[in-house]
C-alpha cells in the first residue's frame, strides 16, 4: 500500500543545506560583524601608521603578479595551442608542473640559491674577485620585486590553463574566417582569438590574485607588508582580534572585486560560441628564431617555476638525509594525508549533499544558501582563520557558561585548536570546489533519469545511491583530489588553527625554512610538491579530452 | 474502479495557464492517446499523474486510491506507475538486464532477475541483456524503456511520445509491436503524442488537448476524424479548406456544392472545413464548380492537388484556391473541364457567431506545421 505523504518532508534537504551554508558562512559574518564593530580606537592607530603601506604594497603585489602572471601565462597558452614547435606536446602538460609548487616553497629554495651566502653569488664573487658586498650589485630577493617574481612562477599556471581552455574551445572557422578577411595570423590573434579568450583569461587571472591575497608563507618569509602579513602581525604580535578582524574585513573588499571580476566573465563567457563546428586547430609551422623564441619561452617558466626548484630540494634531501628526522617528516605526512583525506572525504559528501538538495528543491532559499556556502573559495586563509577563531571561541565560550552554569562544570575551550578546528576550516575554504564540479556534473544527468528511477519505486536517497552516484563518480573524485591537494599545501589557515605540537608538512616546511634550515625541510617540501603533482595530471587529461572533435567521446552519454 | 482518474486538475506554470480544468478516466485495458500541440500541457499532466510535478489543482486517483491532491501528494515511488521516457532515460551504467531490474522491489534477486529476462524477452530483446545503453540502436532502446517500465507490474502506463525519437520508417514497425506488447500487458496506459497518426494508430480512445488547456473533445479514433467538435480537432489531421456562409434551408452553400447543416437554425453565419479527401474532382465536368489544376504532387500513396476556383463573379465568390487529395491516380492534362463537389462526410460546420470557436483569418487554410 502506498504511504501517503505531503512533499514538504523532503524539507530535511532545504533544512541541511541551510544549516551547513549557515556554518559556512559563520567565519566570514564573523569577521565582519567584529570588524563594523567600534572598539579600542586601534583603527585609527592603524590608518595613521601601517594601514597605508599594507594597501599599497597589496595593490602593488597585485599588481605585478597580475602583469606577470598574464603575460607568461596567455602567451605560453597560445605557443603552445596554436604554433607547432619542437616539444610542443610536452609542454602542453608540463607548463601546469608549476601549479604543484607552493609559492612558499619556491620562496625558501630561491633565497637559498639567491643570497649573499648563496651559490650564486659565491660564485660571482669568486669569478670576479669582489669580496665585499658593496662592490657590486645583485637583486635583493626578500623584497616585493622577490615576492612577486616567485608568485607568478607558480601561479601563472592558473591563466594558462584556463587560457588555453578558451583558445582549444574556438572554433577553427572563426580564426580562418578572420584569416579569409584578410588579416594575419598575428593580427588574427589580436583582434579574434584574444577577445574571445578574454573572459577566461579575467577568470584566471582573478583566480591567481586569489591565491596571492591567500598567500601568508611567502611574504611573511619576504617580510612584504601586505593585509595577510598585516592582520597576524596585529593579531598575534599586537594581540589585538578586533584589529585584526577589521584588517580582514577590508581585505575583504579587495576579494569582493575580484569575484565580481570572475563572476562577470563567467557570465559573458555564456554567449560565447556562434558556431559549433571543429576542427583540429591547423598550427602556425613555427621556423628560425621565432621557433628558437617559442622553445625558450615555454622552457623557462617550467625550468624556473619547477625543474630549478625541484633539482635544488631532490639535492638537499640527499645531502641532509637523516633518519631520525625523516621518521619526524613520516609522522607530519601521517598528519597531512589524514587531515587532507578527511576533509576532502567530507567536502565532496557535503557538496554531493547541496548538489543533489538543489536538484530536488529549486528553492530560492537553497539556491541563495548554496550559492552563500561557495563563496569561501574566495576569502584568504588569514581572514577565515581569524573568522574561525572568532566563532569557535563564541561557541566553546557559550557551551562553557552553559554547562557552568547548569552543572557547575567547566567545559574549557571544545573546538578551538583542535583537529576539528582546521578541518572546519579548511572546509569553509574548500567546500565550493567539490560543489562546483558536483554541481557541474549532476546538470549532466537529464532529469527525466531521475523521473525514470522514482517512478521505477526507489526513494530520492535511493535514486542518488544507485543512479546519481555511479554517473557522478568520476568528477567527484577529481574533485576529493584537488581538495586534498590543497588541504596538503595549506600553511595560512593551519598555522594558526592547528593544535599546539601538530605539525602538517607544511608548517613544519615553514617554521624550519623560515629559521634558514631549508635542507631540514627540504624532504617535506618535496613531499608537498609530489602531492601537487597529482591534480597536474588531472587537469591536463581533463583539458586534452575536453576539446570537441578533438577524440571520440568515449562517454556513453 | 481500476485504473486512471484524474479530477479536475489545473496547472499554470508562473503565469501560464497549461491545464484547465482537466479531467479524465482511464480504465485498466484502454489504451489513451492525449493528442495536442507542443506547450499544450499533456506532458505536464503525465508528470503531474507520475508525482513528478507537484499538484496544484484538482486530484489524481489511482486504482481508487487518492494519491494527489493540494494537501498531500503520495511521492512517485510510491504510486506503482510506469513511465516511459521522449528520450528513454536509460540508464547509462547499468547493462540492459540490471536496467530492467531496476525498478523490480521486494522480490528475490533470482526472480527478479527472471522477471526481467521474461520481459525483455517479450520486447524481444533478450539476446541483449548483457550489452549497455550506448551499444543499442534508437529502437532497441525503445524497446527496453519499455521492458523496464512494465517490469514491475505498474497500476498505469505512461508514455511521453515514445516514437519521436525514431526515424519514419522504423516508427511504423515500433508502433506495432509496442501497441501488440501493451495489449497483452493490459495495463491501463496513457500515451502523449503531438502526431495525429501516431494516435489514431495507437488508441481506443483519442482525448484532445487545446492550447488553452482544455480538454477539447473525447472519443474514438473516428468519431475524431470524422465528427469533430471543434474546428481545432479539425484542423489537427492537416491542410483544410475553408469556407464561409449562411445556413439556409438546413444546409450551407458553398462554391463546390451543398452541406447539410445539421441541427443548426436557419440564417446561423458558419464556416465549413472540408479535408482536401472531401473534395471530389470530377473529369467529365457536368456537376460541381469548375476548377483549374494549380498542381499535382504525388506523395505515394496518394496525390495533393491543388486547384482554383474559375471566378464567378456573379455568385459574389473570389477565386479561391483548394487542396484536394486524391487515391486514384490523376492526369489533369487529359481532360479540358475539371469541376470539384464536396463529400459532405469531410466537411464539418461550425457556426461563426458564437464566441467560443472565434473565426480564423485568411481565406485558404495553412498547413499546420509539425512540430
Amino acid at each position: 500500500m502506498a504511504r501517503k505523504q505531503s512533499w514538504s518532508w523532503l524539507n530535511l534537504w532545504t533544512i541541511g543545506t541551510v544549516l551547513i551554508a549557515a556554518a559556512v558562512a559563520t567565519p566570514i559574518c564573523a569577521v565582519i560583524y567584529i570588524g563594523l564593530t567600534p572598539s579600542d580606537d586601534i583603527w585609527a592607530h592603524l590608518a595613521s601608521t601601517v594601514l597605508p603601506l599594507y594597501i599599497s604594497t597589496t595593490l602593488l603585489l597585485m599588481l605585478g603578479v597580475g602583469a606577470g602572471t598574464l603575460i607568461i601565462g596567455v602567451g605560453t597558452a597560445w605557443l603552445v595551442s596554436t604554433c607547432r614547435f619542437p616539444g610542443k606536446r610536452m609542454f602542453e602538460w608540463a607548463l601546469l608542473l608549476p601549479i604543484a609548487m607552493p609559492a612558499y616553497v619556491i620562496a625558501y629554495v630561491y633565497t637559498d640559491l639567491l643570497e649573499y651566502a648563496g651559490p650564486i653569488q659565491v660564485l660571482l664573487r669568486d669569478a670576479f674577485g669582489w669580496t665585499t658586498k658593496r662592490e657590486y650589485w645583485f637583486p635583493e630577493i626578500r623584497s616585493l620585486g622577490g615576492a612577486i617574481s616567485m608568485m607568478t612562477l607558480v601561479l601563472y599556471p592558473y591563466v594558462y590553463l584556463l587560457s588555453r581552455a578558451a583558445f582549444l574551445e574556438q572554433s577553427v572557422c572563426v580564426l580562418e574566417a578572420s584569416r579569409v578577411l584578410g588579416r594575419g595570423p598575428w593580427r588574427s590573434f589580436f583582434s579574434v582569438a584574444l577577445p574571445l579568450a578574454r573572459p577566461a583569461i579575467v577568470i584566471g587571472v582573478s583566480l591567481a590574485l586569489m591565491e596571492t591575497l591567500n598567500d601568508f608563507g611567502t611574504v611573511d618569509f619576504f617580510a612584504v607588508s601586505t593585509f595577510t602579513l598585516g592582520i597576524y602581525d596585529v593579531w598575534l604580535n599586537m594581540n589585538n582580534v578586533a584589529g585584526a578582524a577589521q584588517l580582514a574585513g577590508l581585505l575583504l573588499f579587495f576579494v569582493a572585486f575580484l569575484v565580481f571580476a570572475e563572476r562577470f566573465a563567467r557570465r559573458k563567457q555564456r554567449f560565447h560560441h556562434t558556431t559549433s563546428k571543429y576542427k583540429a586547430l591547423p598550427g602556425y609551422d613555427l621556423k628560425g628564431w621565432p621557433r628558437r623564441l617559442a622553445v625558450i619561452g615555454c622552457a623557462l617558466p617550467i625550468l624556473l617555476g619547477f625543474a630549478i626548484p625541484s633539482i635544488v630540494l631532490g639535492g638537499y634531501a640527499v645531502t641532509f638525509f637523516d633518519a631520525a628526522a625523516n621518521m619526524d617528516v613520516l609522522h607530519h605526512a601521517a598528519n597531512s594525508v589524514m587531515l587532507s583525506s578527511l576533509t576532502a572525504f567530507l567536502a565532496v559528501a557535503i557538496g554531493v549533499f547541496m548538489a543533489y538538495g538543489l536538484r530536488l528543491r529549486n528553492e530560492w532559499i537553497v539556491k541563495v544558501m548554496t550559492r552563500f556556502a561557495s563563496f569561501g573559495y574566495a576569502v584568504p586563509g588569514s581572514v577565515l582563520a581569524v573568522g574561525v577563531l572568532i566563532s569557535l571561541g563564541g561557541l566553546d565560550n557559550g557551551i562553557d557558561g552553559f554547562m557552568r552554569d547548569r552543572y557547575g562544570i567547566s567545559t574549557g575551550l571544545l573546538f578551538s585548536g583542535t583537529i576539528a578546528a582546521v578541518t572546519f576550516g579548511y572546509l569553509v575554504r574548500f567546500l565550493a570546489l567539490s560543489f562546483g564540479s558536483v554541481e557541474a556534473s549532476l546538470t549532466k544527468i537529464t532529469p527525466n533519469m531521475d523521473g525514470a528511477a522514482r517512478s521505477l519505486g526507489h526513494g530520492p536517497f535511493s535514486t542518488l545511491r544507485r543512479v546519481h552516484i555511479p554517473l557522478i563518480r568520476g568528477s567527484a573524485l577529481t574533485a576529493a583530489v584537488l581538495v586534498f591537494v590543497d588541504c596538503m599545501k595549506e600553511l595560512p589557515m593551519t598555522v594558526i588553527l592547528r593544535p599546539f605540537n601538530f605539525h602538517t608538512l607544511a608548517t613544519y616546511v615553514h617554521q624550519f625554512a623560515s629559521d634558514e634550515q631549508l635542507g631540514e625541510a627540504s624532504l617535506a617540501a618535496l613531499a608537498i610538491v609530489g602531492f601537487g603533482i597529482m591534480p597536474v595530471i588531472v587537469l591536463s587529461l581533463a583539458i586534452t579530452r575536453s576539446r570537441p572533435g578533438q577524440e571520440e567521446a568515449e562517454q556513453p552519454s | 474502479m481500476k485504473g486512471l482518474h484524474v479530477i479536475g486538475v489545473s496547472h499554470a506554470f508562473g503565469n501560464n495557464r497549461v491545464l484547465d480544468n482537466v479531467s479524465m478516466m482511464i480504465p485498466a485495458g484502454e489504451l489513451v492517446c492525449l493528442l495536442g500541440p507542443s506547450g499544450s500541457g499533456k506532458t505536464t499532466l503525465m508528470r503531474i499523474a507520475a508525482g513528478l510535478e507537484p499538484l496544484q489543482q484538482g486530484q489524481i486517483i489511482i486504482d481508487d486510491e487518492l494519491v494527489a491532491d493540494p494537501t498531500m501528494q503520495v511521492p512517485p515511488e510510491d504510486r506503482g506507475i510506469g513511465l516511459m521516457f521522449q528520450d528513454y532515460a536509460l540508464f547509462p551504467h547499468l547493462s540492459i538486464l540490471d536496467n530492467v531490474t531496476f525498478g523490480i522491489l521486494n522480490q528475490p534477486e533470482e526472480q527478479a532477475r527472471r522477471r526481467a529476462m521474461e520481459m525483455l524477452d517479450q520486447v524481444n530483446m533478450s539476446q541483449h541483456a548483457s550489452k549497455y545503453p550506448h551499444m543499442l540502436s534508437g529502437g532497441q532502446q525503445q524497446r527496453v524503456a519499455l521492458a523496464r517500465a512494465l517490469a514491475p507490474e505498474p497500476k498505469l502506463l505512461l508514455l511521453d511520445e515514445p516514437f519521436s525519437g525514431l526515424d519514419t520508417n522504423l516508427r511504423g514497425q515500433v508502433r506495432e509491436d509496442t501497441l501488440k506488447v501493451l495489449k497483452q500487458s493490459g495495463v491501463a496506459t496513457v500515451m502523449v503524442t503531438h502526431d495525429p497518426e501516431e494516435a489514431m494508430f495507437m488508441a481506443d480512445r483519442i482525448k484532445i488537448l487545446g492550447d488553452n488547456g482544455k480538454i477539447l473533445q473525447t472519443g474514438r479514433p473516428h468519431e475524431i476524424y470524422y465528427h469533430p467538435q471543434h474546428e481545432f480537432v479539425a484542423k489537427l489531421f492537416g491542410l483544410m479548406n475553408r469556407f464561409e456562409g449562411i445556413v439556409e434551408s438546413g444546409a450551407v452553400e458553398i462554391p463546390i456544392g451543398r452541406v447539410p447543416a445539421g441541427d443548426l437554425d436557419d440564417g446561423r453565419k458558419v464556416e465549413v472545413l472540408v479535408r482536401p479527401e472531401g473534395v471530389i474532382l470530377e473529369t467529365d465536368g457536368k456537376t460541381g464548380a469548375p476548377v483549374d489544376v494549380i498542381s499535382t504532387h504525388l506523395l505515394g500513396h496518394d496525390n495533393l492537388v491543388r486547384v482554383r476556383l474559375k471566378g464567378d463573379a456573379e455568385n459574389g465568390h473570389d477565386s479561391k484556391e483548394l487542396y484536394v487529395r486524391i487515391h486514384h491516380t490523376f492526369e489533369p492534362e487529359l481532360s479540358t473541364s475539371i469541376t470539384a463537389g464536396v463529400d459532405s462526410e469531410y466537411a464539418f460546420i461550425f457556426p461563426l457567431d458564437k464566441a467560443a470557436s472565434p473565426a480564423v483569418s485568411g481565406s485558404v487554410p495553412r498547413p499546420r506545421a509539425a512540430e
